[in-house]
């Protein structure tokens, strides 16, 4: 394995653990809304779609910046 | 040159399992994941758990969107002082509590606790609106906690009176 390929393989093993992280978080957003709701408590679902929404940008900007990587070191 | 398949095999005893006998599936078609299968299908999890996020969140926009029915629950001469009454607003599904203060004034909220939505009772002696679940105390006359683990107040619903007549008007969160 070459030290590109290396690298490589541990961008991937590092986005894929922060992108799990953040997924686990998400579902912890959606079991909070769905408490809320239960509540019958208006805020904080908007608040925690927006937190959810926010971390699906950042795991796909992350997601598009690590394939792009890839097709890079693929190119060479 | 080592051999990859020279260095001792960890899972023979799993590969041999008497049930791959009667169901051959290769071993690596059987578990093999990429990483890049793997981050996919965490970025598809995370649209897919963002959009129920926004859906649940736009629920109660939805189901609020018109305003409240305007209700009959009781008549006023039937509530005495001190006592309370137990109705239903704005549907059959949520029981809400009306009771006349002890200076007249009739006041109603919601019967569900805003701790873990058991119902509060009104107790008459106390003066106070009690959960007896988890010991969660409401003051009569604003229906705010003062005791007990809930921290939110209970809805209030907004009452009308016409002539002996008591309606609920609206709720307030």
């Amino acid at each position: 394995m070459s030290t590109r390929q290396s690298q490589g393989t541990t961008l991937f093993t590092a986005l894929l653990a922060l992108i799990g992280i953040s997924v686990v978080v998400q579902l912890w957003l959606l079991a909070a809304t769905v408490d809320a709701l239960l509540r019958h408590e208006a805020g904080t679902p908007l608040y925690a779609a927006i937190a959810s929404g926010g971390l699906f940008v950042i795991n796909g900007l992350l997601v598009l910046y690590v394939f792009g990587f890839d097709k890079k070191i693929k190119q060479r | 040159m080592p051999d990859d398949h020279a260095t001792p095999c960890l899972n023979c005893k799993k590969r041999n399992a008497r049930w791959r006998e009667d169901f051959p599936v290769e071993w690596e078609n059987d578990e093999y994941i990429t990483r890049r299968e793997m981050v996919k299908f965490l970025a598809l999890g995370s649209l897919t758990i963002a959009g129920a996020n926004f859906i649940l969140a736009g629920i109660p926009h939805v189901l609020q969107s018109g305003p409240l029915p305007k209700t009959k629950i009781g008549t006023a001469s039937s509530v005495a002082a001190g006592s309370s009454q137990l109705f239903r607003y704005p549907t059959n599904d949520d029981p809400c509590i009306l009771i006349r203060q002890t200076s007249g004034e009739l006041v109603a909220y919601s019967q569900v606790c805003t701790h873990l939505s058991c119902a509060v009772i009104h107790d008459q002696k106390e003066n106070t609106l009690f959960c007896p679940c988890h010991h969660g105390y409401f003051t009569v006359a604003e229906g705010r906690p003062y005791a007990g683990p809930p921290t939110r107040p209970l809805p209030r619903i907004r009452l009308e009176q016409e002539g002996d007549e008591i309606f609920a008007v609206g709720v307030e969160v």
